[in-house]
C-alpha cells in the first residue's frame, strides 16, 4: 500500500485504462430524429461509434518528456485533449498533478477579433493567472514571439507563423507544471523552431513535464525521454526513444507497402509466396547489385492449367517500372501447372542502383485474355550496390577521341 | 454547487476579460461605440411615443399607457437579447472550448453579465424617462416602490441566466434550437403583458398567466418604476419562484451536458 503512495509521489500524469468513444453524428441528425429516438427508444441508424482510444494506460513522471507518435487517426490528439481536460474519457481515469498549459493544433484558443495583447491576457486568465501576474510576464512573451509591432493588432491579421509564435510564447510563459504540445512547431520558420527547441530544453531542465505530439521524428527522438507509440487507439509500444522511432518507421513502411499492394485475377492460379534467395539457396535479405538474384515464385493451381505465362516487374519506390519481363518474351514455355509448385527466376546479374524496389508478379494465359493472378507492388526487393550509378545499369564504355 | 461557485470565483479575471471582450466586440468599428447602449433605448422610447400617439393606439386619457409600455419593452429586451445571444455563447467560442479547460459555465455567465451592463444603462434611461414624464407631463408616477428594483432585477437575471444555459448548450447539440427559440420568443412576447396591462388578462386565466415568470417580473418592474399598485403580490411571488427554479434547473442541466461539448462541436 505505501509503496503505491511512494510511487505516486513523482508521477504527475497517470492514465489508467482509458477509452474514448466518439458518437458519430449522422449529417442529417436533427432534433426531430433525437426526439423520435428518445420517445420510441429507437436505435439510430448507421455507424454510430468510433473508438478513438482503447484501453490506454501509462504514466509520466515529474520532469519527464514523453513523445507521442503514431499515424494519422491513431488517437494522439484525442489523448492530449483528454489529458488537458477539454474532453472526458468514456471510461478509465486520468489523474494529473499541477497546472496544464496546452498548445493544441494552431493557437491556444485565441479570439480572432481581439488583439494579441488581449489574447495574451485572456489565455492567462484561463490558466488562472491574475492580471498582475500576466503583466509581469507580458514583455517576455512579446519579446519571445517577436511581435512588438503587432501586439495591438487583432490576431486575425497575423500570419500563421506569428500566430504560432504567440501561442507558443504564451503557453510556455504562463509557466505551467505540464506542457502539452500538439504538432505546432512545424509551422514556424527554422530560426523560431530553434528558439522553441531551446525554450523547451530550458523548460525541461527546470523539472517541468512535457507531452509532445509530432510527426517530425528526429525532433521527438531528440527531445523526449520516452516515446509512446499509438496505433489505432491502442498503445503499440512505450519505451526508449530510438527503438520506438525505429518501430514506428518500420510500421509505416509496412503500411505503405500494404496500401500499394493490389491483388486481383480469377485465382485459377494463385501466387502463394515468394522466396528471395542467393544462388546457393540461402535466404537473401538484400541482393547485391552485380551478383545473381534468385526469386522463387510459389503457386497453387486449381486443376490443370495449360501454358501459363509468369511475369514480373520491378519498380522503384515511386512506382516507376525499372524493369519488366515474362516467360513468353523469354521463350520459356511452361507446358502445364497443377496443384502446388514453384518456378524459379534467376536474374543474373541484377543490375540496379541501391535502394528498396517493389516487385510485382503476374500469371496469365498465353493469349493474355485471362488473368489468373496479379500482385502489384507486393514484395520488397532490397538491393545494395558498391557503385553510385543511378537507375538500372547498362554497360558503358568511355573513350577519348 | 459550492464547488461550482468556488470554480467560478477562481476565474474572476477570466470573467471580467470575457465580459470586456463581449462588450468590445459588440461595438467594434462603430463610431459611437458604447454610447449605443444609451442611444438604443432612447430611440426606442422616442419611436414608440411618437408613433403610438399618432396612431391613437390607446385611449387619449390613459396617460399611464406609454410609461407602462416603455417599462415593459425595455425590460423585455433584456430577456430577449440574453436568450438571443445565449445561442452562440458556447458555439461561438468553439476555439476556446476545444483548446482550453475552464468551467464552461463562465461562457454564458459572462455573456449575460455583458448584457447586464447594457441593461443597467437602459434602466438609467428608463428612470430618466419616468422622471421627465412625472415632472413635465404630469403623469401620476410615484417612486415609492423603487426599492424593489434590485430584487426584480436579480430575479430577471436569474431567469435569463437559466434560460441561456439551456439554449446555449442545446444549440451545441441541435442547431434547430435557434429556429425554435425564435418562434418561442415571439409567442412568449405576446403571452407576457409587455404591450398591454396585465389587467387585460381575463380573470380566470390570471393564475395561469403568472406561471410565466416574465409576467410577474414585468408587473413588478412597473410597480417599482411607476408606483402602480401590485395587484396580486402572491402571484408575483410565484412568478419569481419559477424564475429562480429555471435558473437552478439551467445550471443543473448545463453542468450535466457540458462535458460533451467538445466532441459535439
Amino acid at each position: 500500500m505505501w509503496k503505491r503512495c511512494d510511487m505516486s509521489e513523482d508521477i504527475v500524469i497517470n492514465v489508467e485504462k482509458v477509452c474514448k468513444r466518439f458518437r458519430l453524428r449522422l449529417a442529417s441528425r436533427t432534433l426531430k430524429a433525437a426526439v423520435l429516438e428518445a420517445v420510441l427508444h429507437r436505435a439510430p441508424a448507421g455507424p454510430r461509434e468510433y473508438q478513438a482510444l482503447d484501453n490506454v494506460s501509462f504514466n509520466v513522471r515529474k520532469g519527464e518528456t514523453l513523445g507521442i507518435i503514431g499515424a494519422n487517426g491513431a488517437g494522439k490528439s484525442t489523448l492530449l485533449a483528454l489529458v488537458s481536460r477539454t474532453m472526458k474519457p468514456t471510461s478509465g481515469i486520468i489523474t494529473t498533478r499541477g497546472s496544464i498549459s496546452c498548445l493544441l493544433e494552431l493557437g491556444a484558443g485565441f479570439h480572432p477579433d481581439l488583439s494579441g495583447r488581449e489574447n495574451v491576457y485572456l489565455y492567462g486568465a484561463i490558466m488562472g493567472l491574475t492580471r498582475k501576474q500576466m503583466s509581469d510576464k507580458f514583455d517576455r512573451i512579446v519579446d519571445f514571439a517577436e511581435l512588438r509591432d503587432w501586439i495591438d493588432e487583432p490576431v486575425k491579421h497575423y500570419s500563421s507563423g506569428m500566430y504560432v509564435r504567440l501561442a507558443f510564447a504564451v503557453a510556455v510563459e504562463v509557466d505551467p507544471d505540464i506542457l502539452l504540445i500538439d504538432e505546432v512547431l512545424a509551422v514556424g520558420d527554422a530560426a523560431f523552431q530553434t528558439k522553441c527547441g531551446e525554450r523547451m530544453k530550458e523548460f525541461r531542465e527546470r523539472g517541468k513535464t512535457m507531452l509532445i505530439i509530432s510527426h517530425d521524428l528526429p525532433t521527438v527522438e531528440s527531445i523526449s525521454d520516452r516515446i509512446l507509440f499509438l496505433e489505432e487507439g491502442r498503445v503499440h509500444g512505450l519505451g526508449e526513444t530510438t527503438s520506438m522511432v525505429e518501430d514506428y518507421r518500420r510500421f509505416m513502411r509496412r503500411k505503405e507497402e500494404a496500401s500499394a499492394k493490389r491483388v486481383w485475377g480469377n485465382h485459377d492460379i494463385m501466387i502463394t509466396g515468394v522466396d528471395m534467395m542467393n544462388p546457393d539457396g540461402s535466404r537473401a535479405g538484400v541482393f547485391k547489385s552485380g551478383k545473381p538474384a534468385v526469386i522463387r515464385i510459389k503457386y497453387h493451381a486449381k486443376g490443370e492449367i495449360r501454358r501459363p505465362v509468369f511475369g514480373f516487374s520491378i519498380s522503384d519506390s515511386s512506382g516507376r517500372v525499372v524493369y519488366g519481363n515474362n516467360t513468353q518474351i523469354e521463350n520459356f514455355v511452361i507446358p502445364s501447372v497443377k496443384g502446388d509448385g514453384a518456378i524459379n527466376m534467376v536474374v543474373d546479374p541484377i543490375l540496379v542502383a541501391r535502394g528498396d524496389y517493389l516487385l510485382s508478379l503476374s500469371v496469365h494465359s498465353e493469349d493474355h485474355l485471362t488473368n489468373y493472378c496479379r500482385m502489384d507492388h507486393a514484395f520488397v526487393l532490397k538491393v545494395e550496390c558498391d557503385r553510385n550509378y543511378e537507375g538500372s545499369y547498362m554497360p558503358v564504355k568511355w573513350s577519348l577521341e | 454547487m459550492l464547488n461550482l461557485l468556488k470554480d467560478i470565483a477562481g476565474h474572476r479575471d477570466l470573467i471580467s476579460i470575457l465580459v470586456a471582450r463581449d462588450l468590445k466586440i459588440r461595438y467594434k468599428r462603430s463610431v459611437l461605440g458604447f454610447l449605443w447602449s444609451l442611444l438604443n433605448p432612447l430611440f426606442f422610447i422616442l419611436i414608440y411615443t411618437v408613433f403610438l400617439k399618432i396612431l391613437k393606439f390607446y385611449r387619449p386619457g390613459d396617460v399611464m399607457f406609454l410609461p407602462m409600455l416603455v417599462t415593459g419593452v425595455i425590460t423585455w429586451q433584456f430577456l430577449s437579447t440574453c436568450v438571443g445571444d445565449s445561442l452562440h455563447s458556447v458555439v461561438g467560442n468553439a476555439n476556446l472550448v476545444q483548446k482550453t479547460a475552464f468551467p464552461r459555465i463562465i461562457l454564458p455567465l459572462s455573456m449575460n453579465l455583458a448584457n447586464l451592463v447594457n441593461f443597467l444603462l437602459s434602466l438609467v434611461i428608463l428612470l430618466l424617462y419616468t422622471i421627465i414624464a412625472r415632472e413635465f407631463c404630469a403623469v401620476p408616477i410615484s417612486f415609492k416602490s423603487i426599492w424593489m428594483v434590485p430584487l426584480v432585477f436579480m430575479t430577471q437575471f436569474a431567469l435569463c441566466f437559466g434560460l441561456s444555459l439551456f439554449f446555449g448548450s442545446l444549440n451545441v447539440f441541435f442547431r434547430d434550437t435557434e429556429h425554435i427559440v425564435a418562434v418561442l420568443m415571439m409567442a412568449w412576447f405576446f403571452l407576457t403583458p409587455v404591450i398591454y396591462y396585465h389587467s387585460c388578462i381575463p380573470t380566470q386565466y390570471q393564475k395561469l398567466a403568472f406561471l410565466n415568470p416574465m409576467c410577474g417580473i414585468v408587473t413588478a418592474y412597473r410597480t417599482a418604476f411607476l408606483g402602480t399598485d401590485i395587484m396580486a403580490p402572491r402571484l408575483v411571488l410565484m412568478s419569481f419562484g419559477i424564475a429562480w427554479l429555471v435558473c437552478a434547473a439551467g445550471i443543473a442541466f448545463f453542468q450535466k451536458v457540458q462535458s460533451r461539448f467538445v466532441e459535439e462541436m
